[in-house]
């Protein structure tokens, strides 16, 4: 394969799990609610969904466990922010360390467990195009399933009734309930349906990608989903790039490496990064349009 | 509003007294008790004495000298990185990215450590100094992005974190690899009068005395400076300072680096109080824990000390219970984080934001 | 506006005098609970003392079933276990920091005599929590340098990786082995130059493509280095990460030939399984702690090998021809009986100078463990 199609291939396996993760977490933010607990949530979705898989033998199952574990960890953080109006990064963080303790303390049994992984659909035809073939039409269905999706919640967000309360709620809780809408309800939704495709993204890792559950396997892709979503200005289609070009990041190290060619890991790893940071200063230097209002509360109050 | 009246809502009157003092206790008791039942569900899921459990974490944090000295290292890192957080909450900053700055702070102690060429006695100093530029500068370039790009505090220092840790990576796999050792990352090992001498205990460090500095002083200009006053007026209604002529992007800026400055010391001190040169993974997770308990604290010395101690006594308590009841090791996280949850939610905040 | 306020003042109270009672408590001088009283009790110093009750303490870095390191150590500490009279504790996820230190001294409590500190990041605590505590014995996996009361012990897993390699060499189509690693310390490169080595053996074609991934264990980045190397037209895939399952799935997957590290996964690769250089701890354990409990104990870097039997090659896979088995085999005995040395010189780096002069010995264990360059015939590079 070309070196273009394997860093194009790579970016697309290597950016499917953050971008699930990072196209819910825009639809919570959208709403006004940040979730620094993606992370968690992942590592949810990832071990239900192993659990499932292992015990039915069905990774379609599995799929349904990640959304639904990915879910109700959110919830929590629905509940407190919501509900209790706790600070939204203190819980955040704490659904972090509650993903990670209560996986790891479940998945023990798993760890070194088999399991059927979810396989690879080769689409017939397609797959055989040159370049192209291998780089769309080889991956798994979570893999398939995430570019429509993006392109469906961009359509959600900016063009659907439903997008206009979402963005709405997210721009000032009192005007949309104002407005007659039940601000408390769409959040929850919104926050609750960012957790499960973030569980979705962990799926894609354990029962796709992998095939494996182990202690911490998402390995701090949360944050990066998280990192994402600010690059992306709240927007699904650019946060499929950013996922993208986050896997690609990924991809080109390994692919270098395997062609001999020396690069630091430890400088290309911090390219998402930075990226991110350059792309908030030009976003911001032309005000901050995208910015949802609602967030502005999170960031301006004391912690 | 005018900015007395902001100043009052925004810091409270005083931290203790008020008429209802019962409410808070019940409260409170309610949510450990929340947060225990519900662990201990998750024990007995595991087929393990919720009892016992409580009874060992207790005995190995608060119930021995060992543990509470114990519990004063973690309160350390914690202590300092919970600062790092307060100081410039206090101006309405919210710093994330304690853990970037206690990574940047580490290894600007350790560069001046290994490479400054200063004799003995001055190394300590150095490192201290080095330590609070490294973690200031870095928090300086949040706070230049902040005050002069208008990118968000929050998001820019916790991205920054990420970008520490793999350049703490580069230098430790790379330039900094100790020629003389195995190939290991790990910087050549710092001269014994580079180490701070233990104050109490086996492992109390002379940072213990940074920390009740950094709290007094935190306390002291609160409460009784014109900076401190300023400082509370611009976290209180930024606009309002401004019209009163109070330099607002001068107090962000500089609470920022103070804070990035504190946390770097805190980097500092576990280079040269635990670790005796610079290694990947010097963090676990300090910076997080510390924006917690800081939030824990309500931003203010007191309640920062008290939550730091917590998650000292958490965090010391834990481990105990793979010795004592063989528990796999991230069971703390679980208690930690519901913990947190029980005060989140039994602190009914009506703005939905937080303080 | 805030009511929140007068409620965290109770908070503070709360805690203010939950904390102030208990340190109040601390300075009033409570001493029936001081550590080192229970620590210097359980010396063994007499010869015969096996029979005497004694608790042992096993830390790790990580969790003990990753399926690679750490699962292999607690092998080990599980055999420790059925010894008589042994009470064993243990610590994973011990990070490689004061917590080290601070789990070692909690285990003294308990009344540890002997500590197992199984990662390599655990051995300066080790020995600072040592001068504490001069009666108990120290047996640190992997560590180069020794105290009075803390010593080493560690396995030479290249030679069965230098087997792996004959095997690797021998059954290639495309004459291309890749190596995922996670960083490039001594041992790893150790084991790449010695599979390097014991492929060329056999097969002066094959080269050896590396892949730094910067982290002891991340299965996804470890099943991408494997399509990239894949890509590269690299069949055989050997591994140094702290979890290796991940990888060989992938290998499966890809329809490569893969090789374990550190335990036996070949249920994992029905097809593609040729081998595994992996640890037998037990019988070391239960040798050191029995020296350690009648007094015959001295503080030594103790280096076993595939002869010791700490190191061993996991069974073929059905990959693996049968002449090819018995040519690894006969290979084995050869360095059972130190016929061969698979570091004698002339030993060429990347570079081709001559690291191990042509006509030298193998250079003593201790030394391979310092190794810093990959040898002729590795593609990949050191990061700097």
């Amino acid at each position: 394969m070309s070196f273009v199609t394997s860093v194009s291939t790579g970016a697309i396996r290597a950016g499917t799990s953050v971008m699930y993760a990072s196209l819910g977490e825009v639809i919570a933010q959208r709403a006004g609610i940040i979730n620094l607990g993606v992370e968690g949530c992942m590592l949810a979705g990832a071990l239900a969904g192993y659990i499932v898989t292992a015990e039915t033998g069905s990774p379609y199952a599995g799929i349904v466990a990640a959304f639904v574990a990915g879910g109700l960890l959110a919830t929590v953080h629905a509940f407190l922010v919501v509900t209790r109006g706790a600070n939204q990064l203190a819980s955040g963080l704490a659904l972090m360390f509650l993903g990670l303790g209560l996986t790891a303390f479940f998945g023990r049994p798993y760890v070194n467990d088999q399991i059927t992984p979810l396989r690879d659909y080769p689409v017939p035809m397609l797959s055989e195009i040159p370049y192209f073939g291998p780089v769309l039409f080889d991956h798994d269905p979570l893999t398939y399933a995430v570019f429509p999706l993006a392109g469906a919640l961009w359509w959600f967000v900016f063009r659907s009734r439903w997008g206009v309360m979402l963005r709405a709620v997210g721009e000032s809780t009192e005007s949309a309930f104002a407005a007659g809408l039940h601000p408390a309800r769409i959040q929850y939704a919104a926050v609750a349906f960012g957790g499960a495709l973030a569980g979705l993204g962990g799926a894609q890792i354990s029962l796709a990608y992998t095939a494996t559950w182990v202690e911490n396997l998402t390995n701090g892709r949360g944050f990066i989903a998280v990192a994402l979503v600010i690059f992306a200005m709240w927007n699904p289609l650019r946060a499929m790039a950013g996922a993208l070009l986050f896997g690609g990041a990924v991809a080109l190290q390994l692919q270098l490496q395997a062609r001999g060619v020396g690069v630091s890991p430890f400088l290309l790893d911090m390219t998402p990064y930075l990226l991110t940071i350059i792309v908030l200063l030009a976003w911001a230097q032309r005000g901050q349009d995208a910015f949802p209002a609602g967030l502005n509360k999170v960031f301006r109050g004391t912690g | 509003m005018t900015i007395a009246e902001t100043v009052r809502t925004r810091i409270g009157a005083p931290a203790f007294g008020g008429p209802q003092l019962l409410g808070p206790f019940v409260r409170f008791g309610l949510a450990i008790g929340a947060a225990i039942a519900v662990f201990s569900v998750v024990l007995l899921l595991d087929g393990t004495n919720p009892l016992d459990t409580v009874q060992l974490m207790w005995d190995a944090s608060v119930g021995t000298e060992f543990g509470r000295n114990e519990v004063l290292v973690k309160l350390i890192p914690f202590g300092l990185c919970a600062l790092a957080v307060a100081v410039p909450a206090r101006v309405g900053l919210i710093n994330v990215g304690g853990e970037g700055q206690f990574y940047i702070g580490a290894w600007a102690a350790a560069g001046a450590i290994l490479y400054s060429g200063a004799p003995g006695p001055a190394l300590i100093p150095l490192a201290l100094v080095a330590g609070a530029l490294g973690g200031g500068a870095w928090a300086g370039i949040v706070a230049l992005l902040r005050v002069k790009g208008g990118v968000n505090e929050a998001i820019s220092s916790l991205l920054l974190n990420f970008v520490a840790i793999q350049f703490v990576n580069y230098f430790v796999y790379g330039p900094w690899k100790d020629p003389s050792g195995p190939n290991w990352p790990f910087s050549a090992k710092f001269p014994g009068s580079a180490m701070l001498p233990v104050v109490w205990g086996d492992r109390v460090t002379l940072a213990i005395v940074f920390v009740a500095v950094g709290l007094v002083a935190m306390f002291l200009v609160l409460r009784y400076t014109r900076i401190g006053y300023e400082a509370r007026v611009v976290g209180g209604n930024p606009l309002a300072a401004e019209r009163s002529g109070i330099p607002v992007a001068r107090y962000l800026f500089l609470a920022m680096v103070v804070g990035g400055a504190i946390a770097g010391i805190a980097g500092m001190a576990e280079v040269t109080g635990i670790q005796g040169r610079l290694r990947p993974g010097i963090s676990v997770n300090y910076g997080y824990i510390g924006f917690l308990a800081a939030w824990l604290g309500g931003h203010r010395p007191l309640g920062i000390l008290l939550a730091a101690l917590l998650f000292g006594a958490i965090s010391v308590g834990g481990d105990s219970l793979q010795l004592g009841l063989d528990l796999p090791g991230s069971t703390v996280n679980i208690l930690m984080a519901l913990i947190l949850f029980a005060v989140l939610a039994g602190r009914k905040n009506r703005t939905g934001v937080g303080a | 506006m805030r009511r929140i306020l007068p409620k965290r003042g109770g908070w503070l109270l709360l805690f203010a005098a939950v904390f102030a009672t208990l340190f109040a408590a601390a300075c009033g001088g409570d001493d029936d609970d001081t550590p080192a009283s229970t620590a210097a009790g359980g010396a063994t110093t007499a010869s015969g003392a096996a029979t005497k009750p004694v608790t042992i303490g096993f830390l790790y870095v990580g969790a003990v079933d990753d399926g690679g390191y750490n699962q292999a150590a607690y092998q080990g500490q599980l055999a420790v276990e059925k010894l008589p009279n042994v009470k064993v504790i243990k610590a994973e996820n011990v990070p490689e920091s004061a917590e080290a230190e601070r789990v070692m001294e909690q285990m003294i409590q308990q009344g540890a005599t002997i500590i197992f500190p199984t990662s390599f990041g655990h051995l300066d605590p080790a020995i600072k929590v040592g001068e504490k505590y001069p009666n108990v014995t120290f047996l640190h996996q992997g560590g180069l340098k020794t105290s009075k009361n803390v010593g080493t012990y560690f396995g030479a897993s290249w030679e069965a990786n230098y087997l792996a390699g004959i095997a690797a060499g021998k059954v290639t189509k495309t004459n291309k082995l890749g190596y995922v690693v996670a960083f490039p310390i001594s041992q790893t490169l150790l084991n790449i130059n010695a599979f390097e080595l014991g492929a060329k053996s056999v097969n002066p074609a094959v080269t050896t493509t590396v892949i730094f991934t910067a982290t002891w264990c991340d299965p996804a980045k470890i099943a991408e280095s494997v399509k990239s190397l894949k890509d590269q037209g690299v069949d055989v895939l050997n591994q140094h990460q702290d979890c290796p399952g991940a990888g060989i799935q992938a290998a499966e997957k890809a329809g490569m030939f893969s090789v374990g590290y550190h335990v036996d996964d070949s249920k994992l690769a029905p097809n593609g399984w040729l081998t595994a250089a992996t640890w037998d701890w037990t019988k070391l354990f239960v040798d050191l702690v029995n020296q350690v409990r009648d007094g015959t104990y001295k503080v030594s870097q103790v280096r076993q090998s595939m002869a010791d039997g700490v190191v061993k090659l996991a069974p073929f896979g059905k990959a693996v021809p049968k002449d090819v088995q018995d040519l690894v085999l006969a290979t084995q005995k050869k360095i059972l009986s130190g016929e061969l040395e698979i570091f004698a010189g002339p030993v060429k780096d990347q570079g081709g100078t001559e690291k191990i002069k042509a006509g030298a010995k193998q250079p003593p264990v201790t030394e391979l463990e310092t190794m810093n360059y990959l040898v002729e015939g590795v593609i990949g590079k050191i990061p700097q």
